[in-house]
């Protein structure tokens, strides 16, 4: 038998990426962050000795699309082949070598095999607390968002370097908690190592090399034969956003460019970086960009780095999507998420059906902070999601996670932690951009402050002022909006609520999809019988 | 005189039922086809076959027991009740809105799962309790009569009632339940408190709702079940298997059916568990293949592990989060899309695929020759010798091997693969994603799989075990005797058992221990009494605490040590906590206080007559049925191997591969290099060779 055919090919695809699962699952195990274990906000990857990626973990959310290879290259540029030994942890939570922001943490593990290094493990994940403000969009600098940590080896062959993780014990908030979750990665890290070798053994391999060639190669093509079937072309979108203040909205511009069987992103035209936390990093860009094509191409097909090779990515320096240091990026999601909606407005010139309407995305959340009756603080930070766009052929879901797939806090445990009310959190009837498919809901959700002191409140809120495009003559979903006892309240600033204020989030809907006078009657008359429309 | 124990399991295709005789230690089994649209025609069919096969009258079967998909198949289907939902106000659109997360990330038509109750079947009605249980406003009872005419003229038959933090306060709970009994007093209702009393509204919703949902189908079919029963003289108590592996009455279920629905799986793990004890195992991994999934269960020390959630009616592919979130206690397992029915194909990039999507009963394998032409897993091992085309299922399947051949060889030419090649790719492949799934599990229990014994059961368990060992570096598996039918006599194992639960929120370093004792013996109390009317008396008592590091976001359900407890029972309490921790995160707790978010209890009381010899016993000598050629890899292709009667086996009969050993019901494969044996308990044991690298 040929040592790669297909079926050899797959068995041991199947086993790479079981071995990034098997990381994965020992993460959710023995990590402390909510983010970690219930959200999925981390990533394992195996990658070949030049960093291209074999196999990422099943669940991982898109923002790690590519990022942790790139975070092994850049290692390997920093310290050389020869600078890396048996041993060695190399971690990371620079922004820009790593996946946007400082509160992921990314570690590389060199693997040798015969004294060659063969293999990289790496893993990213999102650590409970890494000093700075909490989860605020006010930052200026990054120097504001917590501890820094340049691309360094906080290992040498298996010796713990003890200044690293005694000035990271100093820096953050939960120091046990920081320091266990990076301990959970290094051994997930070593988890990878111990299942790739025991595979290279049992298949008799000497090391990755024609593997990755194999499955790359594919992978590569089928992407490649994917992009040919559209047609070449460049395909411009533009969307206005709400900015950080009325009346000054912010532009993403993207020219797509199709040629042959390559894809460009160019996203000049967009507005420039910003003196908050809202700035996405490149490689968050990249990320979101890929996974567009992704969803559009080839969503069966799992991560690898040949699937990335035929979609290149530029953005101008100093903009929103690709700001430089010392820019403050805390909150990059909330500018990041535009992107694949940019990509999906652009591919719908040519290729409509295999796109979806604007979300009613980025995601939303409200952060409180006060004193509870027996004088201890807290901060409550709850998540609140939008409708999904309209597809040909399917309307879109209401109130669901995307790009993203974070949980909301179920109303029970917000009451139980925070002094808070929550009269109702239901469906938005008519919040779904109409179309031949309707947009997904929004939701609307009222919360009345109980605590006999203050709170502070701040928000996470977009689409306030632009509403998610519908796409092939759809309509646009409904704005969403923020208000403080009924009256519109300014979500960009904080606000000190009294007992018994109520505040009423309401979330955008999704982008609706084809002419609304296309839209089935009966699918028009269930949306009246169920609720999901109402008559004025 | 009563000897006898009756097991029932109805399946997706077939029901199986095992008589065992306590006194001698024998069994009658019968594998009959499931009749979906009565499940009672094809179990009292079977039941008067073995009774009539050794002329037994009814009257000396001492118990029944009996486990069914039935339920979760009307989950799958969408066969249930018309079910509504009647929520605190303002909250009807939690179910529908669940926790705003997508199985799939990369689908952009994802949808949620989809809810049992539309948003028309969803009222509202005005009360409010807060988060510590005081009320906020008082239930609105005058308007229930409203919302029970509109029940009624919606043609309801069920009705789930959720209202925000009843598991904290159940008293508005109970009475909108009373009031609308009073009104409809034919609805079936089901009380939030009642079924899943645990704080997350939107999963004690689903909880609630899928409960609702199959009450009045299950009241049905229990009632017509009894009936039948007692109609063949049959008059033993019927007892049922719960998702968590112990035994109930029918007034039990009735109340809460939702605790039925891993019943069968949950009596898989017990036979294995079973057989594991019996042979002196500290490890089982229970392996269960059928037609459509495998079935993987870790059982260390005697008992399968617990979990309290999981998720019925998976939609997609078997994917995490597709399925409805489900609050009881049931026997952790993990389900993978893989069985002799899973289809092989080539996937957009020219690699071959084996499953999750089945050709099932129908139109099921080629071999079948009932009109599947998709070449499937089963297909391929009758390619390879696996499975022999003579007498086939008993001689109950007329095998067609050349059209399965045919089927394979195409799929081949696709692949550019020898037809070997291909079908032992099959057969790899199908293992590989069962070990993949198995490895995944392991690691997230962070146990190693080296320390296990696999234990094959199911119609493909046996067939497939040898190799699926193998990656998994195991060394040693052990397949019992009516392998296909191990659910069933699982059946026969379980004690009588209940679980409660309830919210208690407090901290160690601040508990009241009187009022903390009161609520266990409370529990205590209440699930005793279900014990009493299983008909059992002397019950176990675990007590269990759902418990957390304050600021944590989640749980660990911890053993406890038993009570009463008073003041100086915390330094115990912690202990127990922080054993646990270690376990789960492989380091001691932060120093940081302790508290319980919910207390749970579990009483267990064995049954009687201890069916102690549920492995059997051969009596008659060792025979060789024959030989063929069968494919096996390491010898570098066909083999001229020997084929065994397991009927014809004897304790201490010693065998080394590569064998096959055919039981009607399943075939056991042992490549070259495995030796095997028959234990004094008359299971095989097989340990295969050391891996050659």
């Amino acid at each position: 038998m040929s040592q790669l055919d297909a079926v050899t090919l797959e068995v041991i695809w199947n086993r790479m990426i079981a071995s990034v699962d098997e990381a994965a699952k020992a993460i959710v195990r023995t990590s402390f962050s909510t983010l970690s274990n219930e959200a999925n906000d981390f990533a394992c990857v195996l990658t070949d000795a030049d960093g291209q990626l074999l196999a990422q973990n099943s669940g991982s959310i898109p923002s790690f699309i590519g990022t942790l290879p790139a975070t092994v290259r850049h290692t390997l540029a920093r310290f050389g082949r020869d600078g890396l030994h048996p041993g060695d942890v190399i971690c990371t939570n620079d922004p820009w070598q790593g996946t946007g922001h400082l509160n992921d943490v990314s570690i590389v593990r060199p693997i040798f095999r015969d004294g060659n290094l063969i293999a990289f493990a790496a893993t990213a994940s999102h650590m409970p607390d890494i000093g700075g403000r909490i989860r605020s969009v006010e930052a200026r600098e990054i120097f504001e968002e917590g501890f820094h940590i340049p691309l360094m080896k906080i290992l040498r062959a298996g010796e713990a370097d003890q200044t690293f993780f005694e000035l990271l014990r100093t820096q953050v908030r939960t120091p046990e908690q920081t320091e266990g979750d990076i301990y959970a990665q290094i051994t997930a890290n070593y988890l990878i190592e111990d299942r790739v070798l025991a595979m290279l053994s049992e298949y008799g391999l000497k090391d990755l090399s024609e593997l990755s060639l194999e499955l790359n190669g594919r992978t590569e093509a089928a992407m490649r034969a994917a992009i040919a079937d559209i047609p070449d072309g460049d395909y411009h979108y533009e969307m206005q956003t709400d900015g950080l203040r009325a009346g000054a909205p912010f532009t993403f511009a993207l020219k797509l460019t199709v040629r042959g069987e390559t894809v460009h992103f160019d996203f000049t035209g967009t507005s420039p970086e910003q003196p908050r936390a809202i700035n996405c990093p490149f490689c968050y860009t990249y990320a979101m960009s890929a996974y567009a094509i992704k969803c559009a191409l080839l969503p069966d097909i799992p991560n690898n780095s040949g699937m990335l090779r035929p979609i290149t990515v530029e953005a101008p320096e100093n903009s929103l999507l690709n700001p430089l240091p010392p820019a403050a990026v805390g909150a990059r999601a909330s500018t990041g998420h535009y992107v694949p909606i940019l990509a999906f407005g652009a591919l719908a010139k040519v290729m409509p059906e295999r796109v979806m309407a604007a979300a009613g995305s980025p995601l939303w959340n409200c952060t409180q902070s006060g004193v509870r009756p027996n004088g201890q603080s807290y901060a409550s930070n709850l998540f609140f999601n939008g409708g999904m766009g309209a597809t040909v052929g399917s309307d879109g879901e209401s109130v669901i996670s995307w790009p993203s797939n974070l949980s909301c806090t179920p109303v029970e445990v917000a009451e139980q932690y925070a002094p808070l009310l929550f009269h109702y959190k239901r469906l938005r009837p008519n919040s779904g951009g109409g179309g031949q498919f309707r947009g997904g809901l929004g939701q609307d959700v009222l919360i009345e402050n109980l605590s006999d002191s203050p709170i502070a409140v701040t928000f996470m809120a977009e689409r306030t002022r632009f509403g998610a495009p519908g796409l092939a003559g759809g309509s646009d979903g409904e704005v969403g909006s923020v208000q403080i006892d009924g009256v519109e309240a300014d979500n960009r600033a904080q606000h000190h609520l009294q007992k018994g204020a109520r505040i009423k989030i309401a979330t955008p809907g999704g982008g609706g999809y084809g002419p609304g006078k296309e839209r089935r009657e009966e699918d028009i008359k269930a949306d009246h019988f169920f609720g999901y429309v109402e008559k004025d | 005189m009563t000897r006898y124990a009756l097991g029932i399991d109805i399946g997706g295709t077939f029901t199986d039922v095992v008589l065992f005789d306590t006194e001698q230690g024998r069994r009658l089994t019968r594998k009959t086809l499931t009749t979906p649209g009565d499940p009672a025609v094809a179990v009292m069919q079977a039941v008067d076959q073995v009774l009539a096969e050794e002329s037994i009258p009814p009257g000396e079967i001492e118990r029944v027991v009996h486990a069914t998909t039935l339920f979760t198949n009307a989950l799958i289907e969408h066969k249930g009740a018309r079910t509504a939902l009647l929520t605190t106000a303002g909250f009807r659109d939690s179910l529908e809105i669940g926790r705003e997360r997508k199985y799939d990330l990369y689908d952009l038509a994802a949808k949620k799962p989809r809810q049992l109750v539309p948003r028309d079947l969803r009222w509202e009605v005005d009360e409010r309790m807060l988060a510590d249980g005081a009320v906020h406003r008082a239930l609105d009872v005058a308007a229930l009569d409203d919302i029970a005419s509109r029940l009624d003229g919606a043609g309801v038959t069920s009705l789930a009632i959720v209202f925000l933090h009843s598991y904290r306060n159940d008293s508005h709970e109970r009475a909108a339940g009373e009031r609308i009994a009073e009104l409809l007093p034919d609805l079936a209702v089901s009380l939030s408190s009642d079924v899943a009393p645990e704080i997350r509204e939107f999963e004690r919703a689903s909880t609630t709702v899928a409960n609702a949902y199959i009450k009045p189908l299950a009241r049905d079919y229990l009632n017509a079940l009894s009936e039948r029963l007692g109609a063949r003289d049959i008059t033993a108590p019927l007892l049922l298997m719960l998702s968590s592996g112990g035994l109930t009455h029918v007034g039990e279920v009735r109340r809460s059916p939702v605790q039925m629905l891993e019943s069968g799986p949950a009596a898989g793990a017990l036979a294995a568990a079973d057989i594991g004890r019996a042979e002196g195992l500290e490890h089982v991994l229970a392996f269960d293949m059928g037609g459509t999934t495998a079935k993987l269960c870790l059982i260390d020390g005697d008992e399968p592990e617990i979990a309290y959630r999981f998720e019925a009616a998976r939609e997609k592919r078997f994917a995490e989060g597709s399925g409805l979130p489900i609050r009881i206690s049931a026997v952790e397992l993990i389900e993978i899309g893989a069985g002799g029915g899973s289809i092989a194909r080539l996937d957009g990039l020219g690699l071959l695929k084996a499953g999750p999507d089945s050709a099932g009963a129908v139109p099921g394998p080629v071999a079948y020759g009932r009109g599947g032409t998709a070449p499937t897993v089963t297909d391929a091992d009758f390619a390879l010798g696996y499975l022999g085309a003579e007498g086939f299922a008993g001689g109950a399947i007329e095998v067609d091997l050349a059209s399965c051949r045919a089927a394979l060889d195409a799929l081949a030419g696709q692949a550019g693969l020898t037809p070997e090649q291909l079908a032992w790719g099959v057969h790899d492949l199908v293992n590989e994603n069962m070990a993949s799934a198995a490895r995944v599990h392991i690691a997230e229990k962070g146990r190693d799989p080296r320390n296990y014994t696999l234990v094959a059961t199911g119609g493909a368990g046996p067939v497939h075990a040898y190799y699926l060992a193998k990656k998994l570096g195991i060394r040693r598996v052990v397949c019992p005797r009516n392998a296909g039918v191990a659910s069933a006599l699982g059946l026969l194992l379980a004690p009588a058992r209940v679980d409660r639960t309830a919210a208690f929120a407090a901290e160690l370093d601040d508990m009241d221990w009187a009022k903390l004792e009161a609520a266990y013996q409370g529990l205590e109390a209440e699930a005793r009494q279900v014990i009493a009317d299983t008909g059992k008396s002397d019950a176990r008592v675990q007590r269990l605490a759902d418990m957390r590091n304050i600021g944590q976001g989640f749980e660990l359900v911890v053993n406890l040590p038993t009570g009463p407890y008073s003041h100086d029972s915390g330094a115990n309490l912690a202990e127990a906590y922080a054993r646990a921790y270690q376990t789960h995160f492989t380091r001691p707790p932060p120093n940081v206080p302790v508290a319980i978010a919910a207390i749970r209890v579990r009483l267990t009381a064995p049954v009687e007559a201890a069916v102690n010899d549920l492995a059997g016993r051969g009596v008659q000598s060792s025979a060789r049925s024959g030989r063929r050629e069968v494919y096996f890899p390491e010898a570098d292709g066909w083999v001229e191997a020997a084929v065994l009667d397991r009927a014809a086996m004897t304790i201490g009969d010693e065998f080394s591969g590569p064998a096959v050993v055919e039981e009607p019901e399943s075939t056991m494969v042992i490549g070259p290099g495995g030796r095997f044996h028959v234990s004094a308990n008359g299971n095989l044991i097989i340990e295969l060779p050391e891996a050659a690298s």
